[in-house]
C-alpha cells in the first residue's frame, strides 16, 4: 500500500476512536459529587515599604493558623504611598485591607474607598476602648471607627547625650530658644557644624507632622474646634515657629539648608553618624539609633518637646477595610476582620502583631495595657525611657483639622512652610496663603 | 446618440465589487489597529476632554456637574501655574540649547576617525540605557546636600569650605535639575548628529581647504548648513521634551525646594494624584497638550522645507 494512504488510514482512524471517545465521556452520567475542598479566599493587602520581611512573616503565621485565607501583599514606598492607593482605588485594582493614615482618613472616606469597620463588626467599639485617645480619634471620621491600628506614636524630641554632654550639656532643652543657645554652644566647641537637623523634606508627609509638633510643643493650635485655621493669626506660634525655622538656617546657622530635602531615613543615617545633635522624629527612630549599626549608637536620649506646654502630634497609622472587601461577600469580608483581628487587635488574649513590633521594631503602640507588659517595658528601656515615653504621651495630641480637604492642604502647605524656611516669603505670608488655600479647599 | 453598453447588469456589479474588494481588504486588515488607537487614545482624550469641562474631585464623588471652562480658569488663575509656567520656560531655554550644544559638541568629536573611539561611541549611550527612575536617585545621591559625592569631592579638593545644598537652595536646585536632564537627554543628538555628520561628503571639506578655509570656517560653511535637518529635529524635540519633562523633578526634588522646581507637568501630576482635583489636572493637562501641538505644528511646518533645502 502507498504509504501516504497508510498514514492518512492511520490518521482517520485515529480521529474516529477520539470522537468515539468524546461521545461516551459526554454520554456517561457524572459521578456522584464528593466533599469539594473549601474555597480559599484570597486577600490584597497593600502596605508601604517598612520591614516587609517582618511582615511576610506575620502573614505566614497568620495563614498557618487560618486556613482558607490566602493574603497577597504588596507595598509601595511611603513617599508615594497616597497617591500610588489613590490610583488602586480609581482604577479599581482589588485591594481589601490596606495600610492608612490619620493623613488620608478623611479623604478616603469622602471618596468612599474605606468602608466604617464597626458598622459591619461592631465588637471592635470594644477594642478601641483600650487605644490611646488620640489613636481613636485618628481612626474616627463622622463617629465610625475605620481601623485597627498597625502602630501609633508620637513625634519626639531626641538627641545625642554624648555629644552635648562634650560641649558641657547636661540636660535636654526646655525650650526652642535654648535649644538654638545649647546648639551655638555645641558649634562654638566644635562638636558639630550644624548640631539640629529637622526634616522637612515637600514630598515627605512627616513634614507637616513635624512642624504641628513644633507650634503644639509652643502651646500653639493649628485649627480651631470648627476647623477654621488659626495658625495664620499674627504672632501665632506656627509663625513663630516658621521664623525659628528660618533663623536656625540662616542667622543662627545651627541647622544645615538639607534639612528641606531630607527625610527620616537620611537623618537617621546622618545622625548616627554623629553629623548632628538635635532632631524631630517619630519615636521609633530611636530604637533604630540606639540599637542600629550606627557609630554613635547608644547615646541618643528622649527628651520632651522644647516649648511651653511640650505637647507634640500623636498620630496613628492603622489597617482599613476597603469597599472592595465588602463587595467581595461575606466570606471576603470574614477573612478580612480574622486578618484585621490577628494584626492590629487580640488573638488567644494578646496584641501579639502590635507587640512584635514593639519588640522588634520599637513602634509605637495605640494598645495601652501593652504599658504593663514587662517585656515591653524592659525592649523600650533598652532604647529609650518608659516613663518619659507616658509623660510624653500624655499631652499628646491628634492633628488638628483633619476634614477630607486636609490631604490636600498639606501638600500645600508643605510648599509654603518651604518659602517660608528659605525666606522667599515671610512666614505671615505663608500662613496667610495657607488659610487662603484652606477656604478654597473648603468651598470646592 | 452613445453606443449601447455592451456589458450586463450583472457583470457591472461584479466589476464595481472587484474596485470596491481592495479598500474593503485594506479597511478589514487597519480595523484592529483602528480600534486599539479609538480604545488606547481616542477613548482616554474624550474622557479626559469630558473631565475638563466637569467637576470633577475624587472626594466628591458622584457629583460631577458639568462647569464649561472653569477648570480652565480656575487652574490658570491659580498661583502655582504662572510659577510652575515660569519655571517651566526657564527649564526648557536653559536646556535645550545646553542640550543641543552639548550634543553636537561630542558628536563632532566622536566624528574622529580615532583609535578608541568606538568604545566612547557605545558608552555616550550609557545615560540612555539606566532607567530615568534610576538615574535620578543617582543624581539624588551625587547632589544630596548632606552626604552629596560632588560636594565630598569638591570639598576633599579644598575648592569649598562646606557641602553646597544642591537641591534645596532655589536657584541650584533648578540648575541641578537642568543639569541632571542634560546627562540624561544628550545622547540622541549625539546619535542625530552623527548620523547628519556621517553623510557629508568628505570631498565638500576637501574643496573647502582647498578654498583656504580654517577650521572653524570648515564648521560655519559645511557642516553647520548640512545639519540643519537633525538641528532642527534635536531643538523642536528637546523643546517639546521640556515643556512635558516630570520623572527628573519627581526623583530629584519633587517641585522644590517650596516651588522652585516646580514645572507645569509636576503640577498638573499635583492636581491630579494629590489634590485629586481630575478637572483641573485634565485641564492642565490640555494645557500643556495644547503648547504642544503648537509646536509640532511648527516642527511639520518648518522641518520638509529645511530637508528640500538639502
Amino acid at each position: 500500500m502507498n504509504p501516504q494512504k497508510k498514514i492518512r488510514r492511520l490518521w482517520n482512524g485515529i480521529t474516529f476512536l477520539a470522537v468515539v471517545a468524546l461521545l461516551i465521556t459526554a454520554c456517561t452520567p457524572a459521578a456522584t459529587p464528593t466533599a469539594a475542598p473549601a474555597e480559599e479566599i484570597g486577600l490584597n493587602f497593600v502596605v508601604w515599604s517598612y520591614s516587609i520581611e517582618t511582615i511576610q512573616d506575620n502573614i505566614a503565621k497568620f495563614e498557618s493558623q487560618t486556613p482558607g485565607v490566602k493574603v497577597n501583599l504588596s507595598d509601595f514606598s511611603w513617599n508615594d504611598y497616597h497617591d500610588t492607593l489613590a490610583t488602586r482605588f480609581t482604577g479599581g485594582t482589588p485591594t481589601e485591607v490596606a495600610y492608612s493614615s490619620d493623613h488620608w482618613l478623611q479623604e478616603w472616606v469622602a471618596a468612599g474607598w474605606i468602608v466604617p469597620l464597626d458598622e459591619h463588626f461592631p465588637e471592635v467599639k470594644e477594642f478601641a476602648k483600650e487605644f490611646a485617645p488620640y489613636s481613636v480619634q485618628g481612626m474616627t471620621a463622622n463617629g465610625h471607627i475605620y481601623g485597627l491600628p498597625y502602630y501609633s506614636d508620637m513625634v519626639v524630641f531626641m538627641y545625642n547625650a554624648d555629644l552635648a554632654e562634650k560641649a558641657g550639656i547636661t540636660k535636654a532643652p526646655e525650650t526652642w530658644e535654648e535649644l538654638t543657645e545649647q546648639a551655638l554652644k555645641i558649634k562654638e566647641a566644635g562638636g558639630s557644624e550644624s548640631p539640629v537637623y529637622i526634616p522637612l523634606k515637600k514630598d515627605d508627609p512627616w513634614t507637616v507632622e513635624i512642624f504641628y509638633s513644633m507650634v503644639y510643643s509652643r502651646g500653639g493650635k493649628m485649627f480651631d474646634e470648627n476647623n477654621n485655621p488659626v495658625f495664620n493669626q499674627p504672632g501665632s506660634e506656627a509663625e513663630k515657629t516658621l521664623q525659628w525655622l528660618h533663623d536656625a538656617i540662616f542667622t543662627s546657622e545651627i541647622m544645615d539648608q538639607s534639612v528641606l530635602e531630607v527625610s527620616e531615613p537620611d537623618v537617621v543615617k546622618t545622625m548616627g553618624a554623629g553629623q548632628q545633635v538635635y532632631t524631630v522624629l517619630a519615636k521609633y527612630n530611636l530604637a533604630e539609633l540606639n540599637l542600629g549599626q550606627h557609630e554613635q549608637a547608644g547615646n541618643f536620649k528622649l527628651a520632651l518637646m522644647p516649648g511651653e506646654t511640650h505637647s507634640t502630634v500623636g498620630f496613628v497609622r492603622f489597617y482599613a477595610l476597603t469597599k472592595d472587601a465588602v463587595a467581595k461577600g461575606q466570606q471576603a469580608l470574614d477573612a478580612a476582620w480574622k486578618f484585621l483581628q490577628y494584626f492590629g487587635g487580640k488573638t488567644d488574649g494578646e496584641f501579639k502583631v502590635v507587640k512584635r513590633w514593639a519588640l522588634e521594631k520599637g513602634l509605637g503602640f495605640a494598645q495601652l495595657p501593652l504599658y504593663d507588659d514587662t517585656e515591653v517595658a524592659e525592649a523600650i528601656n533598652k532604647w529609650g525611657d518608659v516613663n518619659l515615653e507616658r509623660e510624653q504621651a500624655k499631652v499628646a495630641r491628634v492633628k488638628e483639622g483633619l476634614t477630607p480637604w486636609w490631604g490636600a492642604w498639606d501638600i500645600y502647605a508643605r510648599g509654603q512652610i518651604h518659602d517660608a524656611v528659605l525666606g522667599t516669603i515671610t512666614p505671615q505670608e505663608a500662613l496667610k496663603n495657607m488659610a487662603d488655600k484652606w477656604e478654597e479647599l473648603k468651598g470646592q | 446618440m452613445s453606443a449601447p453598453s455592451v456589458i450586463s447588469p450583472s457583470q457591472q456589479s461584479r466589476i464595481k465589487l472587484g474596485r470596491r474588494a481592495p479598500n474593503l481588504y485594506a479597511w478589514a486588515t487597519i480595523l484592529p489597529v483602528l480600534i486599539l488607537v479609538a480604545a488606547f487614545t481616542l477613548y482616554p482624550f474624550g474622557f479626559a476632554a469630558s473631565m475638563g469641562v466637569r467637576k470633577y474631585i475624587l472626594t466628591q464623588p458622584n457629583v460631577h456637574p458639568f462647569v464649561g471652562l472653569r477648570n480652565f480658569e480656575q487652574v490658570i488663575g491659580d498661583e502655582l501655574f504662572s510659577v510652575s509656567a515660569r519655571n517651566t520656560l526657564t527649564f526648557t531655554l536653559l536646556s535645550v540649547p545646553l542640550v543641543t550644544l552639548l550634543g553636537l559638541s561630542v558628536a563632532l568629536l566622536l566624528n574622529n576617525r580615532l583609535r578608541g573611539f568606538g568604545v566612547l561611541r557605545a558608552l555616550v549611550l550609557l545615560p540612555w540605557a539606566i532607567p530615568l527612575v534610576s538615574a535620578g536617585i543617582i543624581w539624588k545621591l551625587i547632589l544630596h546636600g548632606q552626604f552629596g559625592s560632588l560636594s565630598g569631592l569638591l570639598y576633599q579638593f579644598g575648592l569649598i569650605e562646606q557641602y553646597i545644598p544642591w537641591l534645596s537652595n532655589a536657584n541650584l536646585a533648578m540648575l541641578s535639575v537642568v543639569f541632571a536632564h542634560l546627562w540624561r537627554e544628550f545622547p540622541l543628538p549625539v546619535i542625530l548628529f552623527l548620523a547628519g555628520l556621517q553623510n557629508i561628503p568628505p570631498e565638500l571639506y576637501d574643496a573647502a581647504k582647498v578654498d583656504g578655509a580654517g577650521a572653524w570656517a570648515r564648521f560655519r560653511w559645511v557642516t553647520l548648513p548640512l545639519l540643519r535637518a537633525p538641528l532642527l529635529v534635536v531643538v523642536i524635540y528637546e523643546t517639546m521634551i521640556g515643556v512635558a519633562v516630570f520623572d527628573m523633578v519627581y526623583v530629584l526634588t519633587g517641585g522644590g525646594p517650596g516651588s522652585a522646581t516646580t514645572l507645569i507637568s509636576w503640577f498638573a501630576y499635583t492636581a491630579t494624584f494629590k489634590f485629586l482635583n481630575l478637572g483641573h489636572g485634565a485641564a492642565l493637562s490640555f494645557i500643556i497638550a495644547i503648547a504642544l501641538a503648537l509646536l509640532i505644528i511648527v516642527y511639520l511646518r518648518v522641518l520638509p522645507r529645511q530637508e528640500a533645502a538639502i
